[in-house]
C-alpha cells in the first residue's frame, strides 16, 4: 500500500498551484462577471500549461494521464475559486468522450481538438440543474433519456439561467433530439457513461469544495488576525479560534476520502460509487461549515458584496448541490451499507463493492 | 395558568383580521409577503404609504400608551395583532425602527419636548428612523465609538463629526439616533451622548453598501459637522451609554412575536415545497422539518410565557437567550430551505441576480447571527451575566483621534 502521491504528481500540482495563485485574483474573477463571462486569456494560459489535454488519451493526441494526477490540481482550482470550467471540461467531460471514442468517430475527433487546445466541451448531467459554461463551449455532451448526445453548441438553443454564484454561467439547452448524427451512445452504453461521469463529477467537485473550504479558512484566519475589537485581534477570542479550528479539522479529514476516491475513479469509474459518494459528502460538509464560520468571523463585512469571501461561499453553496446533493449521496451509501451481503470490515477498506450491490445503490 | 384568549380578545382578533382583509387590497395587494428578511429594499415608497394606511386605522404603535398616540393594547392584544398581521401576509414594516426602538427610548428617557416633537411622526407613519450605533472600529465593541459631538454655543447646536456604518435604511430615513462622544478625552462607555439627528442636511452623506444579496439595505453614513439641536440629546451628555443600553431591551419586546409569525410563513412554504418536489420522502429532511417546527414552538411558548409575566411587554430577562436562539434557528432554517430545493436552489428567479424569496432568506440569515450582537457575544453575555461565570479579560483602550 502507498497512500501518497508520486513525486511527479506532486511537482505538477505544486507548479499549477503557483500559477493559479499568481494569476487567478479576486479582481480577475469579478471582471469575468461582466458580460458573457469567461476570461479568454486565462483559458489560453491554462491550455499552454497543457491542463485540458491531461486526461485525453495518448492515441488521441493527449497526455494520457488520469484522475489521480489531476485531483490536487482540482483542489487548487477550488482554493483560488477559479471560475473557468477547467475541471468540468478536462476531468469530467473529457474522460467521458474517451470512454465513448472507441465506438464513436465524433468523440474521437473532439478529443483531438481538445488535445490541440481548439475545443471546449460542456457537460449536462441529468443530476445537475443546468449546463455550466455551455455558452463558451464548442461542443455539448447532453443526455436524452440515457442516450449521450454530442451536439455542436451552435446547433443548440441556449437559455441563460443565473446562478446564486455570479461566477457560474448556466444554460438550459434545447436541441433536436431526433437528429441521428448527435447520438454517440445509445441507452445501454449511455447509462454506463453517465454513471461513470457522475462518479467522476462527485469526486471532482469534492476536490473543488475542499479547496474552497481551505481558501475560506485562510482568508478568515488572516482577517481574524487583522481586525481588532476590544483592543485585540478578534482571533484572540477562543470563540473565533474554535470556529476556525472546527473548519480546519473537517477540511483536513475530507482529504483522505477524496484522494481515495480519485484512485477508485482512476481505476474503475463505474464502480467507484461508494468512494465517490463518501468524498462528496465529506467535502460538502467541510465547505458548508467553512462558508458559515468564515462569514460569521468576518462579521457584517462578510455579508457584503465588496468582501471577496462571497465569491468562495457562493461557489461552495452551488457546487454542494451539483453532481448529486447530500441526500442523493447519503441514499447511495445507505442503500449499499444496509444490504445483507455488504462487507464493511477493516479488511475491505479498499475493496470495490460487488456489482450486484451497486444495482441497489444506483 | 389559562392557555387561551378571552372572548373579548378573540373579538379583537376579528377586528384586526377584518381590517387587514379590507385594506391590504388595491395598490397594497402587491406588498403581500414582501419586505421581509432579505427583501427590505423592495417597494420603499409603497411600504411608506402602507405605514400611513396602518396609522389611519390606528394600527401603528399598538402597544404604546394612549397618552403618546398609541393604541394602548394589552399584551394579549399585541400578540394577536402580530399574529394576524403576519397571517395576512402584510408587508415588512419600514417603520419598525421608529416604532420599536426610537419611540420607546424617547418615551422612557426623552424630555417632554422630544416626545411632542418626535412621537407623532412615528405614530402617523410619516417619519422613519434609522439606528446609528456601529462604526468601522465599533462593532462588537460598541463602546469604542469615535464619532464626536461638540457643542457650539454660538449656534446652540451640537456638531457631529465621524462615521457610522451598516446603518439599515438610512437612505429611507428622516431621522437617525446615534451615539457619539461628547467628551473627547473619554474612553469606552463614559462620555457618550445619545442624539436625535435629522438626516436631510448638508453635513450628512449617505453611501449605500451592497450586500451579498446584491441589494443595498444598509449604508455608510458620514457626518461632517452635522447639526443636532441643543434639545435633541436624550439624557445628559455622558449618559448616552445608559440610554443606548436601555434601548437594547426594547429590541426584544413583543415585536419578536411578529417575527415568529414570519418564520412560520417561511417554514410553511418550505414544507409545501418539500411535499411537492418529493424532498419530504427523505427521512433526514423529514427530521429536520420536525426539528424546525419544534424550535419555532419553543420560541413561541417561551415568549408568551415571559410576556405574560411582564409589566410592560419588554423581555429583559429573556433577551439574554432569545437572540442567540432565534438567530441560530433561522440560519438552520435557511439551510433546510436550500436542501429542500435541492439542485434547483442554485437557480435564480431571473437575471440579473434576482433571488427568490427563499434564496433571499438563505442569504439574509447569514446576517441574523451577526447584527444586534453576534452569536459569540451573546454566548459571552449569557455565560458572564446570566450564569455569573468569570469574565473574559478586558483590554482598556484609549479612544484615538479619528481626524
Ligand atoms: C444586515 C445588518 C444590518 C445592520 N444594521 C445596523 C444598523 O441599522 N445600525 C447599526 O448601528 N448597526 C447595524 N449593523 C451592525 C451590527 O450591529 C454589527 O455588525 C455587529 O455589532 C458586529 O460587529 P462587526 O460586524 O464589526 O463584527 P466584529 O465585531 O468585527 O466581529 C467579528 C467576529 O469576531 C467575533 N468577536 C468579536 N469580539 C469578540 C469577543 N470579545 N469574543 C468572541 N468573539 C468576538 C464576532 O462574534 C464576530 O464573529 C448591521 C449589521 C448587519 C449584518
Amino acid at each position: 500500500m502507498d497512500f501518497t502521491f508520486t513525486e511527479d504528481q506532486q511537482l505538477l500540482a505544486d507548479s499549477v498551484a503557483t500559477f493559479l495563485h499568481r494569476e487567478v485574483t479576486p479582481e480577475r474573477i469579478r471582471a469575468s462577471w461582466e458580460g458573457e463571462g469567461s476570461d479568454t486569456r486565462l483559458w489560453q494560459q491554462l491550455v499552454e500549461l497543457g491542463l485540458p489535454a491531461m486526461l485525453v488519451p495518448e492515441e488521441h493526441g493527449g497526455l494520457g494521464m488520469n484522475e489521480l494526477d489531476f485531483i490536487q490540481i482540482a483542489q487548487e482550482c477550488g482554493r483560488v475559486a477559479l471560475a473557468e470550467p477547467l475541471v468540468e471540461m478536462a476531468m469530467i467531460a473529457t474522460p467521458m468522450l474517451a470512454q465513448l471514442a472507441a465506438g464513436s468517430q465524433p468523440c474521437a475527433r473532439v478529443l483531438q481538438q481538445i488535445a490541440a487546445g481548439e475545443a471546449r466541451v460542456a457537460i449536462g448531467h441529468p443530476l445537475n440543474p443546468a449546463v455550466a459554461d455551455a455558452g463558451i463551449a464548442d461542443w455539448l455532451l447532453l443526455a436524452s433519456g440515457r442516450e449521450v448526445h454530442l451536439v455542436p453548441s451552435d446547433a443548440a438553443t441556449l437559455i441563460r439561467q443565473d446562478s446564486v454564484d455570479p461566477s457560474r454561467r448556466l444554460y438550459t439547452p434545447e436541441w433536436d433530439r431526433t437528429a441521428p448524427t448527435y447520438r454517440v451512445a445509445g441507452e445501454e452504453a449511455g447509462a454506463a457513461a453517465w454513471c461513470a461521469a457522475l462518479n467522476r463529477g462527485a469526486v471532482l467537485n469534492a476536490a473543488l469544495l475542499l479547496g474552497l473550504a481551505q481558501g475560506m479558512v485562510a482568508q478568515s484566519v488572516t482577517y481574524a488576525g487583522d481586525r481588532e475589537q476590544f483592543g485585540r485581534p478578534i482571533g484572540a477570542n477562543q470563540a473565533v479560534k474554535h470556529h476556525m479550528a472546527n473548519c480546519a479539522v473537517q477540511a483536513e479529514f475530507a482529504r483522505s476520502p477524496i484522494y481515495r476516491a480519485a484512485y477508485a475513479v482512476a481505476q474503475d469509474p463505474a464502480r467507484a460509487h461508494i468512494a465517490a459518494s463518501h468524498a462528496k459528502l465529506a467535502a460538502g460538509e467541510a465547505a458548508l461549515l467553512a462558508a458559515k464560520n468564515a462569514i460569521q468571523v468576518h462579521g457584517a463585512m462578510g455579508y457584503t458584496w465588496e468582501c471577496n469571501l462571497h465569491i468562495w461561499a457562493k461557489r461552495a453553496w452551488a457546487l454542494e448541490k451539483n453532481w448529486g446533493d447530500a441526500g442523493f449521496h447519503q441514499e447511495r451509501l445507505h442503500a449499499w451499507l444496509l444490504e445483507d451481503t455488504t462487507d464493511i470490515g477493516a479488511e475491505h477498506t479498499f475493496d470495490y463493492p460487488a456489482p450486484e450491490a451497486l444495482d441497489s445503490a444506483a | 395558568m389559562q392557555l387561551s384568549f378571552s372572548a373579548e380578545d378573540e373579538q379583537f382578533r376579528e377586528e384586526v383580521a377584518g381590517w387587514l382583509q379590507r385594506n391590504l387590497t388595491g395598490e397594497f395587494e402587491q406588498l403581500k409577503f414582501r419586505g421581509g428578511p432579505g427583501d427590505e429594499h423592495m417597494f420603499p415608497q409603497e411600504r411608506k404609504a402602507w405605514e400611513q394606511k396602518l396609522a389611519e386605522g390606528g394600527w401603528t404603535c399598538v402597544g404604546w400608551p394612549r397618552a403618546y398616540g398609541g393604541r394602548g393594547c394589552s399584551i394579549e392584544q399585541q400578540v394577536i395583532f402580530f399574529e394576524e398581521y403576519a397571517r395576512a401576509g402584510a408587508p415588512g414594516r419600514v417603520g419598525h425602527i421608529g416604532e420599536g426602538l426610537a419611540g420607546p427610548t424617547i418615551i422612557a428617557f426623552g424630555s417632554q419636548a422630544q416626545k411632542e416633537k418626535y412621537l407623532p411622526g412615528i405614530v402617523a407613519g410619516t417619519e422613519l428612523w434609522c439606528q446609528g450605533y456601529s462604526e468601522p472600529g465599533a462593532g462588537s465593541d460598541l463602546a469604542n465609538v469615535r464619532t464626536r459631538a461638540r457643542f457650539d454655543a454660538t449656534r446652540n447646536q451640537w456638531l457631529i463629526t465621524g462615521q457610522k456604518v451598516w446603518t439599515s435604511l438610512a437612505h429611507e430615513s428622516d431621522y437617525c439616533f446615534i451615539i457619539a462622544r461628547t467628551d473627547p478625552d473619554s474612553a469606552a462607555h463614559q462620555g457618550l451622548g445619545f442624539f436625535l439627528v435629522k438626516m436631510d442636511q448638508p453635513g450628512i452623506e449617505i453611501r449605500p453598501i451592497q450586500q451579498i444579496t446584491g441589494t443595498s439595505e444598509f449604508n455608510e453614513v458620514f457626518f461632517d459637522d452635522a447639526e443636532c439641536g441643543a434639545d435633541d440629546i436624550v439624557g445628559a451628555p455622558g449618559e448616552g451609554w445608559k440610554v443606548a443600553m436601555g434601548l437594547l431591551g426594547f429590541e426584544r419586546g413583543v415585536s419578536t412575536l411578529g417575527q415568529q409569525m414570519l418564520f412560520q410563513n417561511e417554514l410553511d412554504e418550505i414544507v409545501n415545497i418539500a411535499r411537492d418536489n418529493g424532498a419530504a420522502r427523505d427521512p433526514v429532511i423529514r427530521q429536520r422539518i420536525a426539528d424546525a417546527h419544534i424550535g419555532l414552538k419553543i420560541m413561541r411558548y417561551n415568549s408568551l410565557r415571559m410576556l405574560s409575566g411582564s409589566e410592560d411587554g419588554s423581555l429583559q430577562q429573556e433577551a439574554l437567550i432569545y437572540k442567540l436562539y432565534w438567530a441560530s434557528w433561522h440560519r438552520d432554517l435557511g439551510e433546510l430551505a436550500m436542501d429542500v430545493l435541492g439542485m434547483q436552489s442554485e437557480i435564480l428567479e431571473a437575471p440579473p441576480y434576482e433571488l427568490s424569496r427563499l434564496q433571499s432568506m438563505y442569504l439574509f440569515v447569514r446576517s441574523d447571527t451577526i447584527y444586534g450582537g453576534t452569536n459569540e457575544i451573546q454566548r459571552n453575555i449569557i455565560a458572564e451575566r446570566g450564569l455569573g461565570m468569570p469574565r473574559e479579560p478586558k483590554v482598556q483602550i484609549k479612544v484615538q483621534d479619528s481626524q
